[in-house]
């Protein structure tokens, strides 16, 4: 049977901001659907609304020309629109099974073969029977998946799904998306990422400001229309200048090894590399291969030999990250609220915390804060933070302008060496070119960044030279020149 | 010395019966906090109990009606701090702090007119049954219904938990309000029932407390007793069945260090009060040392305020 869901004239109001305004959309069975924008740009709201999360200010939903009255997520449910929330809604410490069982009034019995027959047909593999905290991030989906499906939905709505997935988890997740789209489940897919509506939809819906900005089929779009679409201007593709040849060298790292305690923990074995001054490494690899014990390792959060790393003629392997930045080093790193920020602190009391040596921002062990406000105010408007009010928590800032705040504390006072780990994690096409491009001006000033990231693209849009890590080891570095996506791809899976 | 055998078998009912209000207590709350909410006024809402109780038995004389009304003693108090904490988001701790200091002051001003009056006898089960197993006897038979009740508590509260469909969403409410919100579930009426449901539990054993074990009204006669029950629930790491062993435990050595101290034996009498509480606190760390388990059976937003619209 079809299923046709519309929705008509639908209006949020949040104190400050419009988070949808006045959208109609019409979706039918038998399509995969992309509602696309950045982060913000009000595709959240809009599908919270159709799961009954949230209640829409003014307008209707129609399923099948029934008018639904969704209230709370029990209505959605009862009105077969299953939802997969980008935050994963499930209960840690229960089993699986118990997770699956809490919203359905079945037998446990016929609960159980019915989930069976449901993994069977779609080739899951998950032992029902452990918590869930025990499951990779691909599985926790799954289960969420399953949830869904236990209901037969008519709709199934899939929130920014890939954001926790790695590379093989999407193309599986993927392949499940085209069955169910088969069997006549409407599918709405919510990203921001351009390459993956390409890949998997037939029709696009582009949102930005909480309006609705274009409905088209994908056959007549490519990946530059949607990006100007959803950012609403023509984006100017960067592009990194070769950079001169510098044989000044920055900073050396000589057989550092690092053995955890933890198991979980990746041992780092033999690394030895060295940047020249302007120069970017950018080190690859499929995440929880070392790159978080690399960078605190390189950071300081976790002290080495002290003569390992060489850096300015200074061997510093055993400083803390603090008195390693007076030697000029900043640090950018990868979990933006929970190692980068304090999310209940204000933006103020976040920049005070790179308390620099030169910064003043303390007298006699009172807290200057004039001085303080004033440096933030100059980050917020240097780094286009959008925001004016730095009393601001930085919980409230969104990744792009949190991450924005981030690298221009670190770069206010003018390190040689920017270390960063997965800078554009998360964020949207807008925020990632604008953190591109202040990449690349570090670089022409003459000063040096070590990028650590799982975004290919990313690394070889900036490197000039990439080594990718694996296991722990590094491989041999390589000019960026001389590397494509599919050579860094065969490294990252442990290949010579 | 001859031990007469039945002997052994009165001091371990007598353990038995000083461990039910800790069991009964430590149930209630086990249940609040598998919900995520922390209350700490666990020691105000048994004295509550014990007053209500006692008063209830001396002006009615029944003893049906003491009982309940001291449950509903409980419930009412711990509606307080439902509609505190749940209704309006104001802090756990804090508020629960303020309703063990509320229970004990508004006990003791209720409890001025009862103090000194003879409480009554409480009828008691399978008497006749007492002396015809040796040890046994003694043991199983001629005690209260809520000594049953308090020793059935355990168990039907590790059922209730692990087996049944309410069970389940109380667990799921106290790992992830959110995720319990968005799936339907009303997480504020969860915890307002748990909290109502600790707060009848408390209600009992402070009941227990004034019309059975000592059947009289003293002035803070809990004697701490509510605090016990709360380091039970989270030694036991929300587990009934062990706190069944915390309090027996408890129990044990508070009833053996009387002995003791009667016999005089040469220990510093601080050391032998103290030991009931560091003995069971020891075991308790002992038996639940697995973090894994830990990690598993802790309500992850225990304490933490749930907001709807977020």
């Amino acid at each position: 049977m079809n299923t046709n869901l519309k929705i008509s004239n639908v209006t949020k109001i949040y104190p400050g901001c419009v988070a949808n305004d006045n959208v109609s959309l019409e979706f039918n069975s038998g399509k995969i659907y992309a509602l696309l924008g950045e982060n913000g740009a009000g595709k959240s709201t809009l599908v919270k609304i159709l799961s009954g999360v949230i209640i829409p200010d003014e307008g209707e939903i129609y399923l099948n020309k029934n008018n639904l009255k969704l209230n709370s997520p029990l209505d959605a449910k009862k009105n077969d629109i299953g939802m997969v929330f980008q935050h994963f809604n499930l209960f840690e410490t229960l089993s699986v099974f118990e997770n699956l069982i809490i919203d359905s009034d079945e037998q446990r019995e016929s609960l159980r073969e019915k989930i069976d027959s449901i993994m069977k047909k779609y080739n899951f593999s998950i032992d029902l029977d452990i918590p869930v905290l025990n499951l990779s991030a691909g599985q926790k989906q799954k289960v969420e998946i399953i949830r869904c499906l236990i209901r037969n939905p008519k709709v199934l709505i899939m929130d920014e799904p890939t954001s926790v997935l790695t590379e093989q988890e999407t193309s599986e997740l993927f392949l499940s998306l085209k069955k169910f789209s088969e069997e006549g489940i409407l599918i709405i897919y919510i990203t921001h990422k351009l390459k993956e509506v390409m890949q998997l939809c037939d029709e696009v819906a582009v949102m930005r400001r909480g309006k609705l900005v274009s409905v088209s089929e994908i056959k007549n779009e490519n990946i530059e229309s949607l990006a100007n679409k959803m950012v609403g201007q023509n984006l100017k593709t960067i592009k990194k200048k070769k950079a001169k040849t510098s044989s000044d060298q920055l900073i050396k790292i000589t057989n550092l090894n690092f053995t955890s305690e933890d198991p979980f923990e990746t041992n780092l074995m033999d690394i030895n590399f060295s940047v020249n001054r302007g120069e970017c490494l950018g080190i690859a690899g499929i995440s929880g291969n070392g790159q978080s014990e690399l960078f605190q390792v390189l950071s300081g959060e976790i002290i080495s030999d002290k003569n390992c790393i060489e850096f300015n003629n200074n061997y510093i392997g055993d400083l803390n990250p603090q008195e390693r930045r007076e030697y000029l080093m900043a640090f950018s790193p990868e979990d933006r609220l929970e190692q980068a920020a304090i999310p209940q602190m204000k933006i103020f009391e976040n920049v005070a915390l790179n308390n620099f040596k030169s910064s003043n921002f303390f007298n006699n062990g009172l807290i200057n804060e004039n001085k303080i406000k004033e440096h933030s105010k100059k980050i917020i408007s240097d780094f286009n933070v959008n925001t004016d009010n730095i009393e601001l928590k930085s919980q409230f800032l969104s990744g792009g302008n949190l991450q924005k705040l981030i690298i221009g504390r670190e770069l206010i006072t003018s390190p040689d060496l920017l270390i960063c780990f997965n800078p554009t994690w998360g964020l949207d096409v807008g925020a990632i070119n604008y953190i591109h491009e202040t990449l690349i001006k570090i670089n022409e000033q003459n000063k040096s960044i070590i990028l650590i990231s799982t975004d290919t693209d990313e690394l070889l849009k900036l490197s000039d030279k990439i080594s990718v890590i694996h296991k722990g080891k590094l491989s041999k570095i390589m000019n960026a020149e001389e590397v494509t996506s599919e050579k860094l791809g065969i490294l990252m899976g442990g290949a010579n | 010395m001859i031990i007469d055998i039945n002997f052994i078998g009165l001091i371990i009912a007598s353990i038995m019966a000083s461990a039910v209000p800790l069991i009964l207590a430590s149930c209630g709350e086990l249940i609040t906090e598998r919900s995520g909410v922390l209350n700490l006024g666990v020691e105000g809402m048994m004295i509550i109990g014990a007053i209500s109780g006692f008063a209830l038995m001396t002006v009615t004389g029944s003893l049906i009606i003491a009982i309940f009304g001291a449950m509903l003693a409980g419930v009412l108090i711990s509606s307080i701090f439902a509609f505190l904490t749940q209704t309006l988001i104001t802090n756990h701790v804090a508020t629960g702090l303020a309703l063990t200091i509320f229970g004990i002051g508004i006990s003791a001003m209720i409890g001025k007119n009862f103090v000194g009056i003879p409480g009554k006898e409480f009828p008691i089960l399978f008497e006749s049954l007492k002396d015809t197993i040796p040890l046994i006897g003694p043991i199983l038979f001629g005690h209260s219904i809520v000594f049953y009740f308090a020793f059935a508590l355990p168990f039907m509260t590790n059922y209730f938990l692990k087996k049944t469909k309410i069970g389940l969403i109380v667990r799921a409410v106290g790992d992830s309000p959110v995720s319990a919100s968005n799936q339907g579930i009303k997480v504020r009426l969860v915890r307002y029932l748990c909290i109502l449901y600790g707060g009848a539990m408390s209600g009992l054993a402070g009941a227990y407390l004034s019309m059975i074990y000592t059947p009289q009204w003293i002035e803070n006669m809990t004697g701490g007793r509510g605090w016990i029950a709360l380091a039970l629930v989270v030694f036991s790491t929300w587990n009934p069945i062990k706190i069944l062993i915390g309090a027996m435990i408890f129990g044990g050595l508070t009833i053996i260090q009387f002995h003791m101290q009667a016999i005089g034996v040469r220990i510093p009498v601080q050391f032998l009060t103290a030991l009931p509480y560091i003995v069971t606190i020891i075991v308790l760390v002992v038996i639940s040392r697995d973090s894994r388990k830990i990690r598993l059976s802790t309500p992850s937003s225990l304490g933490k305020s749930f907001h709807k619209d977020n």
